[in-house]
């Protein structure tokens, strides 16, 4: 294959093959973020004060992490419904580490990322060569992972753990200048894969897999290396987001870590405008699903609303932004 | 090609899958066949418990207790539960005890409505059938086990919240599951009797967060953000107890914002010992599992029990309702920095 097309000189392709840095999805995501939050900084007494908003942060930041590499697999057209199970699995290690053998802090998150992409790369293997659909391959590791994690629990809570973590945490130990480290991470982290995503051939291979697989291969893209590596970044960042579990939780540890947060990553990841059906997605936006979900569980409870509307409003975002992206890619088929 | 492909990978995974489940069962069974030592010995009496789930710490204390109690009392301890809060799964363990004839068989039901049919088929079997931690109140069970009655928890938890806020104040409550019944008439009783015996104190809000440390933690944070004035929190299972003295903690309000919750003992220890909780209110899991297996002994030789029996030197006084046919624990046990060390679990 040839790289010239015919007519159009080059340079005015390279500027067209870049997408926009931002999405109209991702602006109206901030419209609406900006308005809840003036709306709750009216009528709550302090939502909008630090010891509000920074707390937040913190519990958006595994979430958003770990979207991010959601984001990479739903945009090859995949999914990871195990992350709960990775979670739990690399939370369970960890806390065993911290607790028995009391190891440093960066020991902790090389062995937590570690496990994880041994398990991102279990996760992808199965995925890129066995040519099984993702949901199914996930939805039996997770069950797999889980077992583990639950043996390695050993029918009992893991006790005592010691504040290594706490740089990742809540309270002042995590925090500079107000900003939560955790959150920083996250948010570099955010900014290196949007740049990855948009400017990389790496990245854009991706988006032609999961906008058409056998197209890509057909133009020389090595699809089934790709798709492993994104199951592998994403289990790096379960690796480092269990550790932010781990740290915004409490000294104990129980069986309950992880559980349903692969959902809570998909949701962020969909409100986020990413497709479920592939070729199309943001890791800004995920970032922003991440903050809205959050900002509505928060939101409800300090308006003194019934827990069980946050499930209400996470529901209702998630079909919007589905039913927004379903429209658009039938519009766009129609045209086409 | 690909066909055969698809084929190995689904052959491989299945047989993972198989793995992974038998692996289950056989630590499942081991554990059980464990707990029962001689296994099936005819002149032993055999008292079979089935938890709710097994696995977790609360029933594997139960199991801990069961088995002393065993040892002292000179009978067969059986227990086996679902790996998951199953009631389906559940009754299947029942099934297998009512199979082998066991003398006693005590249950922890994770749906009482469907387990009564099951306990109806074990006593027509001649089997003496008994509830434990939950009950079962339409069934033909002869003794329900009660931990602790609803009033003394709900009591407790107020007594000791109110005692650290000076008596008056604004606190709100973290519960779990919305529709957890334990934990419901336990929040009935905090707001009537708060509303009755502490007129300056105001329980301003009630959420629920799940079984989850996390979002127990996040939504404390929240109420204290929602409630500048508030002084006071409860966590209402054991995740969320820890989790509201983890937000008081992290808030740095330890001192102003006080927290009482029902927590295991040593998962609540470094929260007693930096002063973010207050006190835990739970019951002593090992001596109900102790009661549990006495019970069963009790049931199976027939002997009538008394109004106050004394069953232990660590269990001199346990009332029995003959009416309700409730056994009932004792008070509720109140964990401070004083005595967290006397409990491993």
């Amino acid at each position: 294959m040839t790289t010239v097309t015919r007519e159009s000189p080059a340079a005015p392709i390279a500027k067209r093959i870049l997408p926009p840095p931002v999405t109209g999805q991702e602006l109206v995501l901030v419209g609406v973020i900006v308005v809840l939050w003036v709306l709750l900084g009216i009528f709550t007494p302090s939502f909008l004060s630090p010891s509000s908003i920074q707390p937040l942060l913190v519990s958006v930041a595994p979430i958003a992490l770990i979207g991010v590499g959601m984001t990479f697999i739903i945009i090859t057209a995949g999914i990871d419904v195990s992350v709960g199970g990775a979670i739990a699995l690399c939370a369970v290690v960890t806390a065993k580490l911290l607790v028995n053998f009391d190891v440093p802090l960066i020991v902790a998150v090389a062995v937590s990322m570690l496990l994880g992409v041994v398990l991102g790369l279990i996760n992808g293997t199965l995925i890129a060569y066995g040519r099984v659909h993702a949901i199914i391959i996930t939805f039996g590791t997770a069950n797999i992972f889980q077992f583990f994690a639950l043996r390695v629990f050993g029918s009992s809570t893991v006790n005592g753990i010691p504040s290594t973590l706490d740089v990742f945490g809540r309270g002042e130990a995590g925090r500079t200048l107000g900003v939560p480290h955790s959150f920083a991470i996250t948010l570099v982290i955010v900014v290196l894969a949007w740049w990855y995503l948009r400017n990389t051939a790496g990245g854009r291979h991706l988006f032609a897999i999961g906008g058409n697989a056998n197209a890509a291969r057909l133009a020389g893209v090595r699809v089934q290396p790709r798709v492993v590596l994104a199951y592998a970044v994403t289990g790096a960042l379960v690796g480092l987001g269990a550790c932010f579990f781990i740290a915004s939780g409490t000294s104990t540890l129980d069986q309950g870590v992880g559980a349903g947060r692969e959902l809570a990553v998909i949701a962020a990841v969909v409100i986020g405008g990413t497709s479920i059906l592939g070729g199309r997605g943001s890791v800004i936006g995920t970032l922003l699903g991440a903050i809205l979900v959050q900002t509505v569980n928060s939101g409800v409870t300090q308006l003194g609303w019934p827990s069980q509307l946050a499930n209400l409003f996470v529901g209702i975002f998630i079909i919007i932004a589905v039913g927004t992206d379903l429209l658009r890619e039938r519009t766009r088929r129609s045209r086409a | 090609m690909l066909i055969r492909k698809k084929l190995l990978v689904f052959g491989a995974l299945a047989l993972t899958a198989a793995l992974a489940t038998t692996g289950c069962t056989s630590r499942d069974s081991g554990g059980g066949s464990d707990g029962g030592g001689g296994g099936g010995g005819d002149d032993q009496i055999s008292v079979a418990f089935v938890p709710k789930l097994q696995g977790i710490p609360y029933f594997e204390a139960m199991n801990a207790g069961g088995k002393a109690a065993a040892e002292e009392l000179g009978i067969e301890w059986l227990y086996q539960g679902p790996t998951t809060a199953d009631a389906a799964a559940q009754a299947d363990i029942v099934r297998s005890f009512i199979q082998q004839g066991v003398d006693a068989l005590i249950v922890a039901p994770n749906d009482p409505d469907s387990m009564a049919p099951l306990l109806q088929e074990a006593a027509d079997a001649g089997i003496k059938v008994a509830t434990s931690d939950t009950d079962a109140p339409n069934s033909v069970r002869e003794v329900f086990v009660n931990q602790a009655s609803v009033d003394g928890i709900g009591e407790g938890l107020t007594d000791a919240l109110l005692e650290a806020m000076g008596g008056s104040g604004k606190y709100a409550i973290v519960s779990c599951g919305e529709t957890a019944a334990n934990l419901n008439a336990w929040i009935d009783v905090q707001k009537a009797y708060t509303a009755e015996k502490y007129p300056d104190a105001e329980i301003v809000d009630t959420v629920y967060a799940g079984e989850d440390q996390a979002a127990a933690t996040s939504m404390a944070t929240d109420l204290m953000n929602a409630h500048p004035d508030l002084t006071g929190l409860v966590g209402e299972c054991t995740s969320s107890a820890p989790g509201v003295a983890q937000a008081v903690s992290d808030a740095g309000k330890v001192g102003t914002v006080f927290t009482v919750g029902l927590g295991t003992p040593q998962s609540m220890k470094p929260y007693l010992e930096d002063g973010s909780s207050s006190a835990s209110i739970l019951w002593d899991v090992e001596a109900l599992g102790y009661l549990t297996a006495w019970v069963g002994l009790q049931l199976a030789e027939g002997t009538e029990l008394e109004a106050t029996n004394n069953v232990s030197d660590d269990l001199p006084e346990v009332t029995y309702d003959a009416d309700s046919k409730v056994l009932l624990l004792g008070p509720p046990l109140k964990i401070t920095t004083e005595n967290v060390d006397d409990f491993d679990y």
